[in-house]
């Protein structure tokens, strides 16, 4: 834990009331983002992202699957993430259980859509191969390297430019869809999909210190916090997934206030984010 | 299957039999960390990050309240195999891996200068491609020297093998999974002791010692290319202080 004395939580505190952090930001400024893309080959899609010190690493991989009975139409999305003892020692052993699953938690929240998968971040009827047969399954494994506070913002982008990074191969079926038996597919090595990937909202979250909100927290604010706020928004400003994490109760007018700002916070470090996955692309 | 190539002697991945995949090594890649590094032997990667010598968090573990306590955890990252398979935590091939770098290190840190204090030592596989034994004992060498942790010496770590009536030095993933003889090896290299040693299947005595020479001399190419990296970290360290 993050050991700060009466001097230093004033310090902190206080430059956040006057709008100049410790490390000099403004209350409503992200640390410099870098992106990497296609850093795991035997994904099909990965990307590293740094946001300060804090670094994590998502990967996607497809493998076919069975849909489930429910949704014949749909293919499946899982999210896990794992917290790496290289980045803090209280992470190790069974250590990162409980933060590892709180954030895949939140993760799925914000980026999965609900039960039926309806507002998930992917269309899932874009992963299907064969109604009721075959469909992809994506499993997305994040896993934090290194920690400096504001993980799931960092995750959530990591998974954002690791889906744009994304391709699936190119299926042909070859069976007629009459017979009952287990179709033949014929995965093609050479051509891809990609996805449309427009709609992945990034996860902004809020923390409230005093009466002012930051965002992109470091741990020693995160220390000094009452409560924080994590915001979904996509690129069309529409709130995809709400988590309120720990501290004190909050007025909901406050909650409203949070959401606003957010979303407006969002849209800035979108096109932030768009065009390092640009560069990183064109790097690649 | 041909895993050397008898017309030509080159292996699947086009190496000759004594020849080594890519080495990279870098330091500092966590930020948090006291030391860290990470490395890289062809598609096998890894990341060590050392935590300490700070005080012992759990007083129970202190065998030897004159000398440090080195622990060691090994983990391998969900995406790093090829086909995605969830392990539980701490199964016993981790558990095993996690044993060996740390009998394997503790050889090598001057423990009885930092009595009543512990060193954490964590590695996370990124990607594996075989070797990553090797791999994480050269990547926390230089985790722990990146930490300024007392070491009578580096220890570097490689493997080699036997197929084909060859031996072959720094199996991949492939030919790890031949079936063959696998030697690994780990030696404090200018000492030229040898502080681990392990092989599977079997082979005789004499063709024994002709891998485990190779082996020893991957090592030796190792320590070369690590004191290469921390003399370029150390000159970095150098000019930034100006």
């Amino acid at each position: 834990m993050v050991g700060l004395s009466e001097g230093e939580k004033h310090f902190i505190r206080g430059g956040i009331s006057q709008d100049l952090r410790a490390d000099g930001r403004r209350r409503l400024q992200f640390r410099a983002v870098s992106v990497e893309t296609g850093v795991i080959p035997q994904a099909n899609g990965s990307a590293r992202v740094r946001l300060g010190a804090t670094e994590v690493i998502a990967s996607v991989k497809a493998e076919l699957g069975k849909p489930s009975i429910l949704h014949p139409d749909k293919g499946k999305v899982s999210i896990f993430v794992d917290c790496s003892p290289t980045a803090a020692p209280m992470f190790e052993g069974r250590g990162s259980e409980e933060l590892s699953t709180e954030l895949s938690v939140a993760l799925q929240r914000c980026l999965l859509g609900g039960k039926s998968g309806a507002g998930a971040a992917i269309d899932l009827s874009s992963l299907i191969v064969v109604d009721g047969k075959v469909c992809w399954d994506l499993y997305i494994d994040g896993l934090v390297v290194s920690s400096d506070g504001n993980l799931l913002d960092a995750l959530a982008s990591a998974i954002k430019v690791a889906l744009s990074d994304t391709g699936i191969p190119k299926v042909n079926v070859s069976l007629s869809a009459a017979t009952e038996e287990e179709p033949e597919v014929d995965v093609s090595d050479e051509e891809f999909v990609q996805f449309d990937t427009s709609s992945v909202p990034v996860i902004v979250t809020l923390t409230k210190v005093g009466k002012d909100y930051i965002v992109d927290a470091t741990p020693e604010e995160e220390s000094q916090m009452s409560s924080a706020v994590s915001v979904s928004v996509n690129r069309h400003g529409k709130i995809c997934g709400l988590t309120k994490r720990g501290g004190a109760g909050l007025d909901p007018s406050v909650i409203f206030d949070m959401i606003s700002v957010a979303k407006h916070v969002s849209q800035q470090f979108l096109s932030l984010l768009d065009s390092e996955i640009a560069s990183a692309e064109a790097a690649e | 299957m041909e895993y050397v190539n008898p017309l030509t002697g080159f292996r699947v991945d086009g190496r000759r039999p004594n020849e080594m995949r890519q080495l990279k090594g870098e330091i500092g890649v966590v930020a948090k960390a006291d030391g860290s590094a990470l490395f890289e032997m062809g598609n096998t990667r890894v990341i060590a990050a050392v935590y300490g010598p700070r005080e012992v968090q759990n007083k129970g573990q202190q065998v030897n309240s004159k000398e440090a306590l080195v622990r060691c955890e090994y983990r391998m990252a969900e995406f790093s195999t090829g086909d995605r398979r969830r392990k539980p935590k701490g199964d016993r091939r981790s558990t095993e891996i996690s044993l060996v770098i740390r009998q394997t290190m503790e050889a090598s840190i001057l423990t009885h200068l930092m009595p009543r204090s512990q060193i954490d030592i964590f590695v996370q596989v990124l990607q594996a491609d075989g070797g990553t034994r090797s791999a994480c004992i050269n990547a926390a060498t230089l985790a722990l020297a990146d930490a300024g942790i007392p070491m009578r010496d580096i220890v570097t770590s490689c493997s080699a093998g036997y197929l084909c009536s060859i031996p072959l030095l720094d199996l991949n993933y492939i030919e790890d999974s031949a079936g063959g003889p696998d030697v690994t090896v780990g030696i404090l290299a200018k000492m030229d002791k040898v502080t681990l040693l392990q092989m599977d299947a079997k082979l005789p005595m004499d063709t024994f010692e002709n891998v485990m020479e190779l082996a020893i001399e991957g090592c030796k190419a190792i320590a070369n290319y690590i004191r290469e990296v921390l003399l370029e970290n150390t000159k970095q360290l150098e000019c930034q202080r100006g």
